[in-house]
């Protein structure tokens, strides 16, 4: 099954559910399914800045498997790291996240 | 009483970010147009933008713009509109592509072709509004040939 996950909320979202349990199980490729994509809101845009510990681990994952990362535009705009994300991260809106992910598409997508 | 202070620390008007920019803009995007309307341009992505402007004697009262809902083509339409109400038409022609990515720092390099359509919009509109005032004020080419050009 292919999925995609939505990080929507904020809280220790990243810190725990992404860093603690997705992204050590796609380390380990024992997630259960396949992740096409990851899409970043609010303060959650912050693990794409390049250097970011977590990131880094995420996108060798993402390089490695041809996952999806990208960031909300408006969020990473107003946070002023639009163009300090890792490198080929791009930033977009609902029709840049379906169109790039019209090429590999997600049997279920989830909102965290 | 403490005069306000014209120096440079403190005279010049901040920068706005892409975010600022971009909440100034999508209020702008939702105004009635103004009265000259420029021709839709459509860019990469299926984004498209228009521009429409209120001129006086040649010079840019205000500036309005339709745009996609794009975050970054709404910030590029909105730098145009904030600084390009004073400028003369031809003045406004010069403003560029290029200066506008300058202008709005922040932008990640694959997005920075919005600048491209936002600029082809407003040189949309400003030759609109060429047009209208040269339909108000034809130029009257007789007095070209007041002299018949053997003498």
């Amino acid at each position: 099954m292919k999925v995609a996950y939505i990080f929507a909320t904020q809280r220790n979202n990243i810190s725990n559910v992404l860093a603690k349990m997705i992204l050590p199980q796609l380390e380990q490729k024992r997630h259960g399914a396949d992740v096409v994509g990851m899409f970043f809101f609010e303060d959650n845009n912050y693990v794409l800045v390049d250097g970011n510990p977590i990131g880094e681990r995420l996108h060798k994952v993402a390089k490695d498997t041809g996952m999806l990362l990208m960031g909300c535009d408006q969020c990473c705009y107003e946070r002023e790291i639009a163009d300090k994300l890792f490198p080929g991260v791009p930033i977009g809106c609902f029709p840049d996240l379906y169109k790039a992910l019209s090429g590999n598409v997600p049997d279920q997508v989830i909102t965290l | 009483m403490t005069a306000t202070c014209r120096e440079a620390c403190c005279s010049v008007t901040p920068r706005l970010t892409v975010a600022e920019l971009f909440e100034r803009g999508f209020r702008r995007n939702r105004e009635a147009p103004r009265a000259i309307a420029g021709a839709p341009f459509t860019g990469a992505e299926d984004n498209a933008a228009s521009f429409s402007l209120d001129v006086a004697e040649g010079q840019i009262i205000a500036v309005g713009f339709q745009a996609s809902c794009c975050a970054t083509l709404i910030a590029y339409c909105e730098y145009i509109a904030q600084i390009a109400p004073g400028f003369s038409l031809a003045i406004a022609r010069e403003l560029t592509a290029a200066n506008l990515v300058d202008s709005v720092p922040g932008v990640p390099p694959f997005k920075r072709d919005r600048a491209v359509l936002a600029i082809a919009a407003f040189r949309g509109a400003l030759l609109s509004a060429a047009d209208e005032i040269h339909a108000e004020n034809p130029i009257n080419e007789s007095r070209l040939h007041f002299r018949h050009p053997a003498q």
